[in-house]
């Protein structure tokens, strides 16, 4: 009975994807999908929520594992991915209707990647990485190409269907040699051979090389983010928020549980001859590339696409740093994690609020003098870009302070230099938006976005604002939350 | 009996040209099939590799590598399903197969 407590995340989202996708399937009315999926993920983040103040010790876990492992490590990505899965819901029940795109099935499509991004952050052996992984990527490509009237939809998906099943592949390359090489696909086994010696050989590294490159992939560092600007213009602007929260979350998820599990012996984590290295040079390259092209983006989905790439160049900065300050700089990450979904939902679902059909929210233009014409769509937007750009007190600052710290007390200081200068290019193309919403007239004749009315919409904004503004000013709570989470995934 | 190594090259070269195929060809159809090779090229690997390791065949996790290559052979078929969705919706909208024609969105 209490394995099933500890499992009740898992079970009350795939019970509540599968009741929503029969009841989608036999319902005239659309409407309250939104509502049920809402609720369903919310369910499962507050079962999360209560197995972590319960405690599920006895809860004979040991009996999952290695395929599952519940830890507090898995408890707070359950929470972080059920929050940022029932943010993008809420922006879909007021965005679909209003861009005529109210089909169902979206929402058994979020309900079952959230599914797979939840095992994926439970997964302690590489056959349930790899179903996790999988679930999740096959509904994020469908929800990409769910505009099918839309060549941007069917393009973007392509695009991230094609180079995502390639990194798949390579990545599962990389697991059959590290199979060959240990004998063993559990995590723990993994480590264990390679602390015995496994980790010398040249197969060893190979296989390393090619499952860091589907990690990068996932969490889309440069040089594979190619896809990434595609598939979050083309993909309706819900689906783009989920994925830039949701899936990027259960990518960092994977990351940090497969190179601090499977790769965490000193040989692998070391500077000479591992891969921090190796991830210290894309997070480099992932910051400085996202934020010089993010500039030149006339798009504004465009641009938070490119910021996305930034904010994952960020997190390989505190990925980075666990090589010498373990918890510290995993619980920054965590942190950080809490911080951007929170941010980035609310930046997405600013922008959905601030346009309507036919006059949606595009290019920057179409923002010009927004602040004055519609202050109460502009005010959250502005606060959602201050928070992306790390202003206090909001809490996009604490995320990267904490970061920054991490890589300082692990003497990482050159990385955090960069990372700096990265953070001050970026508050140039957040504050542009500002400029163009506050300081600037449109100009004669030139479309304007005219801000739509959902009360789905507004709670999600609302929802995020609080957090946003919460984890800005008191953020001891949820650190110490992320610091728990961090000491559960041992090294 | 064949050994390990002919097992390996001959995953090695399949997943070679997977990977190549999915570089150079601009057909999406030969593209996934590309992926498909590539995928394949895993499962003999897995396949190979569980039969080099297990020595008794009633041990735990004695086959592991052939459930994994069940599993992946699962999982491809599931992506086959979503990506010819994809190329037939972008087949309905541009009347063409080609990656090279699908420049829609670009810096």
């Amino acid at each position: 009975m209490s394995l099933i407590f500890a499992l009740s995340p898992l079970i009350v989202v795939t019970v509540g994807a599968l009741l929503l996708m029969l009841a989608e399937a036999f319902s005239k009315n659309k409407e309250g999908l939104a509502v049920g999926s809402t609720m369903v993920l919310t369910a499962g983040g507050a079962f999360a929520g209560a197995v972590w103040m319960k405690g599920f010790e006895g809860a004979d876990v040991e009996s999952l594992a290695p395929w599952l492992i519940i830890d507090r490590f898995s408890l707070f990505f359950f929470m972080l991915l059920c929050l940022g899965g029932a943010l993008a819901t809420l922006l879909a029940g007021g965005y679909l209707p209003e861009h005529r795109l109210d089909r169902g099935e979206f929402y058994s499509l979020l309900l079952f990647t959230t599914l797979g991004a939840m095992i994926l952050s439970a997964a302690g052996d590489l056959l349930t990485v790899f179903l996790g992984l999988e679930t999740m990527s096959l509904g994020a490509y469908c929800m990409t190409a769910f505009r099918r009237a839309s060549v941007r939809s069917a393009e973007g998906a392509l695009k991230y269907f094609l180079l995502g099943s390639f990194a798949a592949a390579i990545m599962l390359y990389g697991f059959a040699l590290l199979y060959g090489i240990t004998g063993t696909t559990s995590l723990v086994g993994i480590s264990k051979a390679m602390r015995a010696g496994a980790s010398h050989g040249p197969g060893a590294i190979f296989a390393l090389i090619l499952v860091l490159v589907g990690l990068i992939f996932k969490v889309s560092g440069v040089p594979f983010h190619m896809w990434t600007p595609d598939a979050y213009e083309g993909a309706p602007t819900p689906a783009t928020t989920y994925m830039s929260v949701a899936v990027k979350s259960g990518g960092f998820a994977m990351m940090l549980r497969v190179l601090i599990t499977a790769f965490g012996d000193p040989q692998s984590m070391s500077w000479g001859s591992g891969w921090p290295p190796a991830l210290a040079l894309v997070a480099v390259l992932t910051m400085t590339v996202a934020n010089l092209t993010a500039g030149q983006q006339e798009s504004v989905k465009r641009m938070l696409a490119y910021s996305s790439i930034a904010h994952a160049g960020y997190l390989l900065v505190g990925v980075v740093a666990i090589m010498r300050a373990h918890e510290q700089a995993t619980a920054s990450v965590l942190f950080y994690l809490l911080t951007y979904t929170v941010s980035t939902a609310g930046a997405f679902g600013a922008l959905i609020l601030c346009g309507r059909r036919g006059a949606e929210a595009v290019s920057l233009e179409d923002l010009a003098g927004i602040g004055k014409r519609h202050p109460a769509a502009a005010l959250p937007f502005a606060l959602f870009l201050l928070s992306l750009a790390g202003v206090p007190p909001t809490a996009g600052f604490f995320g990267k302070w904490f970061i920054f710290r991490a890589a300082m007390d692990s003497g990482f200081y050159w990385l955090t230099i960069i990372a700096f200068i990265n953070s001050v290019i970026g508050a140039y193309y957040y504050l542009r938006v500002l400029v163009f919403m506050y300081m600037r007239e449109p100009a004669a004749g030139a479309p304007v976005a005219t801000p739509m009315r959902s009360g789905y919409v507004s709670t999600a904004l609302l929802v995020s604002a609080v957090l946003v503004l919460a984890l800005g000013l008191c953020p001891s709570t949820s650190l110490d939350v992320a610091v728990q989470a961090a000491t559960g995934l041992g090294g | 009996m064949i050994p390990l190594e002919a097992y390996i090259t001959l995953s090695a070269f399949l997943f070679v040209i997977g990977g190549f195929g999915f570089l150079i060809r601009r057909n999406v159809i030969v593209t996934l099939l590309s992926i498909e090779v590539m995928l394949n090229a895993v499962n003999l690997a897995f396949v190979a590799f569980n039969r080099a390791h297990a020595a008794d065949a009633n041990a735990v996790g004695a086959h592991t590598g052939q459930v994994f290559a069940f599993f992946g052979i699962a999982a491809a078929a599931a992506e086959t399903a979503v990506g010819l969705a994809i190329v037939l919706s972008m087949f309905r909208l541009k009347r063409s197969v080609r990656t090279d024609e699908a420049d829609l969105l670009k810096n």
